[in-house]
């Protein structure tokens, strides 16, 4: 009796601390959540095409600007809400962050910069010759994307953060301003004497002639701030329509209503602006009070979702997932190594804990975004991952030998840890341009190829399971590897399946936008690479060309294909799917495929043909 | 018994799954080629060198080319046949190979809808400027060259000349037209200039051709580049000549001459297809996500006549969801002069609905025979 319950305590007891440790930056309480950069951040702003809380957009900038959502300042973590309301208020400290990323030795040769192994620069190192990166990336912005050299797309690279972070210190004030509610007051006092003056017909007093040149030079300012804004805060007023949100400038230039009074929240603006400018935390604390209480009651489904959206950023569910995957995997490792039925209960727990923080992950952005799971490369790696996660999982239940779910864990963290890397390309719940909005075909045929894209990538791991085992392990094992085989052409059915149809039904929605179900764009191709060599696969099983040897080494081959249609087609820059140039992953790519093609070519060595033949 | 066994032994091998095997790798090795020529030379012409083609060429000095590799069209074929084959003789037609044979007959359609596309699958263009109304689209990747009788002051009588049959030493007649045309120079691509003083002499007579300075240039493939064809043709009456044109696809002036009370023009233009009913475009909508540019939806309202069946009404034509009438799909495509041209691609295939049965085919025929599979493997560990 003991002896049975001990492994079910093991996987309970693993799964419920697996998911305590998941839910500890929830529960526990902010660091000091009362503080206003916390509850500035859950200010809901629209940036986008979205209305996203300033948390979403502050993390997403520093991303993109400098590839981390934290920034060390005088050894000092400072998060991304601090940095942003920095750059938005006191951007004469903002600027001396080192915040942009420049990797290129030759646009730090252009910048003039020569700082070492420093990469890391702060806006005032590159400020004196900005003009010169804007004007080269004005040049490469002209060749097309795809033919651009490494410097062109660094150099355009660099002006597109410059530009990003030159209009956050342009949204809330005009960089540099003093006092911005000082400056609203201003206007507000010399709108009606100016008004008057303008409508005398040329014999304005003297002190309206003044208030009309305050105000002239005080419209040219907030025209310049309209036009800059990187994020629009200001929410509709009752009346308006539901996306008619403005910059603090457009609020500004907007003749008065019908109501008679400017919007709310400009005042709060310019009075958080001048009390953070002042380091007067309480003045801040309360402009902030007053426009949230007016927020709650302006527009309180915005104010709701944007908190539940910085809940969902705090959370971090993937990155809690990754360590849950690399721990179910050390737990696995530990079962082999010592055959108890508690490592392995323990390992499942964990591996189960794992897929529940990514399944609660996935969930959220579903219900966060009001989309299917998979709507762009970041989210489709975060699906790659779960699909072969719990198929892993499943396919451990039916063959208890432990492969299956430590390709899981293994495949659900590397996907994990791809789609942080993509996190630095900017907003991951962006908008869907025309032909993709459509949520039918979203869940259909993306859902269907990610899945195939998932369980190719399970088969060809239970394939380098195989390729492993036979080389490295001596102990000849002949049910495991049965099991393991059986498996891998499950797994190849099931992928052959998903990818089948998910591609058929990318036919059929092509057919229904443009005109053709079958174009041989490029990502098609890819999908059809992945449908053939699963095919190729099967049939070669079913004539008996390929054995146990033939298959397994083939379903590593399927991870080349499936990798290459997954990211190397976006390489190709060309194509209605295409997602961006990214030239970084080519080189992990390149690493990736030599390193099937290397584990392949292990697999039909001999087993074990390094060891000198026994001696008679 | 010699000729039976040859039978036998051909039947045999076109059904063999060594042959499957074949044909699939050389499909994965075709695609793969078709997907890396589309960088440097554009979808269209990637695919027709490589799927949409019996054999692959590749070229020689001095123009000759020479054939490396089947092309898609025969590796389709082969595949097709091997398929038919290994079904026919190798597959027993028993309850427990249902899902195969569903599954196979699925690709068999497959196959045959994308032979059918790339044969009969007809892909033109027409823009319509709000207000405007049209009764025909356009091919811009195929020309022709318009003689139309001008005389008539309500209507034109057009005859079209393909530009397949614009090739130089060419002699067109034609028993609406009192003269005939000699093609004396035909370029895919040219680069159209006016003359200069150090110009070489235009051989053009008539029309704006004597002050154009027209040069051959090499084609160009990519998709979203436009060739300037360009064809002198010299317009004879028995042997008189009547002059000599250059006419483009680039040169918008109308050209032509009168002779015997009758006024001729001539045009190259795109080959335009007419179409018995007439669309209207009465509004275009492009919608942007707020504080983007990014699109959201574009959107026409067109008005549909068709006199021959009494058809007057209001159609919306939006991103993935065409209009479909008299076996042509009007699909939103472009648009354009600031959102007051909307380009619609007016595709016709007959077999468009193939592949939406074949993939229900094959969908099922697999979920039935992998079911069946799993079923009695979870049976057996049991």
């Amino acid at each position: 009796m003991k002896k049975a319950l001990a492994p079910r305590f093991a996987f309970w007891g693993a799964l419920a601390a697996g998911l305590l440790c998941a839910a500890a930056p929830l529960a526990a309480p902010a660091p000091d959540s009362a503080r206003a950069p916390e509850a500035f951040a859950r200010l809901p702003v629209l940036e986008g095409g979205r209305v996203k809380p300033l948390d979403s957009f502050a993390r997403n900038s520093l991303l993109l600007i400098r590839g981390t959502q934290t920034l060390p300042v005088d050894g000092r973590q400072v998060s991304a809400v601090e940095w942003l309301l920095d750059a938005l208020t006191r951007p004469e400290a903002a600027d001396t962050y080192k915040i942009f990323t420049i990797d290129d030795p030759e646009v730090l040769g252009l910048i003039g910069l020569d700082a070492g192994r420093e990469r890391r620069f702060a806006y005032w190192q590159i400020e004196p010759r900005a003009e010169e990166v804007r004007a080269q990336a004005g040049r490469a912005e002209k060749v097309e994307s795809a033919r651009r050299t490494r410097f062109q797309s660094a150099v355009l690279n660099l002006a597109q953060r410059l530009d990003l972070y030159e209009r956050i210190k342009n949204t809330l004030m005009i960089a540099g301003s003093q006092d911005p509610a000082g400056e609203l007051a201003a206007f507000g006092e010399a709108v009606p004497d100016a008004l008057h003056g303008a409508h005398s017909g040329g014999r304005a007093t003297p002190r309206e002639r003044a208030a009309m040149k305050v105000l002239a030079e005080l419209l040219e300012r907030y025209r310049f701030l309209a036009g800059a804004a990187a994020f629009k805060p200001l929410p509709p007023r009752a009346g308006e329509a539901d996306d008619a949100w403005s910059s603090i400038g457009e609020a500004m230039l907007k003749p008065v209503g019908p109501g008679g009074e400017p919007h709310p929240g400009l005042a709060s603006f310019a009075l958080m602006a001048r009390a953070r400018r002042k380091s007067d935390d309480a003045g801040f604390r309360q402009a902030l009070a007053e426009y949230a209480v007016w927020l709650e009651s302006a527009r309180p489904d915005d104010a709701r979702r944007a908190r539940d959206e910085v809940r969902f950023n705090r959370a971090q569910p993937f990155v809690s997932g990754m360590a849950l995957y690399v721990a179910a995997l050390l737990g696995i490792f530990a079962w082999w190594a010592t055959r108890r039925a508690e490592a392995r209960a323990a390992a499942l727990g964990l591996l189960a804990a794992a897929l529940l923080v990514h399944t609660a992950g996935l969930a959220a952005r579903i219900l966060l975004q009001g989309r299917p799971p998979v709507t762009n490369l970041y989210s489709s790696a975060l699906f790659v991952g779960w699909v072969a996660a719990l198929l892993g999982l499943v396919a451990e239940r039916a063959h208890r030998k432990g492969f299956a779910a430590a390709g899981g864990a293994l495949l659900g963290f590397c996907t994990l840890v791809i789609a942080q890397n993509l996190t630095t390309s900017g907003d991951t719940m962006e908008m869907m341009r025309a032909v993709l909005d459509s949520n039918f075909w979203l869940s259909t045929h993306v859902v269907c190829v990610t899945i195939g894209y998932g369980s190719t990538f399970l088969a060809g791991a239970l394939g380098i399971a195989w390729v492993l085992r036979r080389q490295f392990v001596s102990r000849p094992d002949p049910e495991m590897t049965r099991a393991l085989v059986s498996l891998g052409y499950g797994v190849v059915a099931f992928s052959l399946l998903f990818s089948f149809v998910g591609t058929t039904l990318g036919g059929i929605w092509a057919d229904q936008s443009w005109g053709r179900f079958w174009g041989w764009d490029p990502k098609e191709n890819g999908a059809l690479l992945i449908v053939l060599w699963n095919a190729f696969i099967l049939h070669a099983r079913w004539a008996g060309y390929a054995r146990e040897r033939g298959v397994m080494v083939m379903t590593v081959f399927g991870n080349v294909v499936t990798a290459l249609s997954w990211f190397g087609v976006n390489m190709l820059g060309i194509g209605l799917h295409s997602y961006g140039f990214m030239d970084k992953a080519f080189y992990w790519l390149a690493a990736f495929c030599a390193l099937q093609l290397a584990l392949m070519a292990l697999g039909l060595l001999p087993p074990r043909f390094w060891e000198a033949p026994e001696s008679p | 018994m010699p000729r039976e066994s040859l039978v036998r032994r051909a039947a045999r091998a076109l059904s063999s799954l060594k042959l499957t095997l074949t044909c699939l790798a050389l499909l994965m090795l075709l695609v793969v080629a078709c997907t890396l020529l589309q960088v440097p030379l554009g979808t269209r012409v990637a695919v027709e060198r490589t799927i949409r083609t019996f054999l692959v060429w590749a070229p020689l000095d001095g123009g000759r080319r020479l054939p490396v590799f089947p092309g898609g069209g025969l590796v389709g074929a082969v595949l097709l046949v091997n398929l038919l084959f290994a079904q026919f003789l190798r597959l027993e037609l028993s309850r427990r190979k249902a899902g195969m044979w569903l599954a196979h007959l699925g690709v068999v359609l497959l196959f045959v809808g994308e032979f059918g596309t790339a044969l009969f699958q007809v892909e033109s263009q027409m823009p319509i400027e709000v207000g405007q109304t049209r009764d025909y689209s356009e091919d811009v990747r195929r020309l022709e060259l318009a003689v139309a009788d001008a005389t008539a002051p309500d209507a034109d009588v057009v005859t079209a000349v393909p530009d397949s049959l614009l090739r130089p030493g060419a002699e067109i007649a034609h028993p609406s037209l009192p003269f005939s045309i000699r093609v004396r120079r035909w370029y895919a691509n040219s680069e159209l200039g006016m003359r200069k003083p150090d110009s070489p002499p235009s051989e053009a007579t008539a029309g704006i051709g004597p002050g154009l300075d027209v040069r051959e240039a090499p084609e160009v493939a990519s998709d979203d580049a436009e060739n300037a064809a360009a064809a002198l043709i010299e317009v004879r009456d028995g042997a008189e000549s009547l002059g000599t044109f250059w006419v483009s696809n680039e040169l918008g002036a109308p050209q032509g001459f009168a002779r015997g009370g009758r006024t001729w023009r001539f045009s190259l233009r795109p080959r335009r297809y007419y179409l018995p009913f007439a669309l209207t475009l009465e509004e275009f909508h492009h919608d942007i996500y707020p504080g983007t540019d990014i699109p959201k939806n574009f959107s026409s309202i067109v008005r549909l006549r068709d006199p021959s069946r009494g058809e007057d009404r209001p159609v919306k034509i939006w991103m993935n969801n065409p209009l479909r009438y008299d076996g042509k799909a009007f699909y939103q495509a472009s648009f354009g002069q600031g959102d007051r041209v909307s380009v619609l691609q007016v595709v016709r295939n007959p077999g468009w609905r193939l592949p939406y049965l074949a993939c229900a085919l094959v969908a099922l025929g697999l979920v039935l025979h992998f079911g069946a599979k799993l079923a009695s493997s979870l049976g057996g560990a049991r």
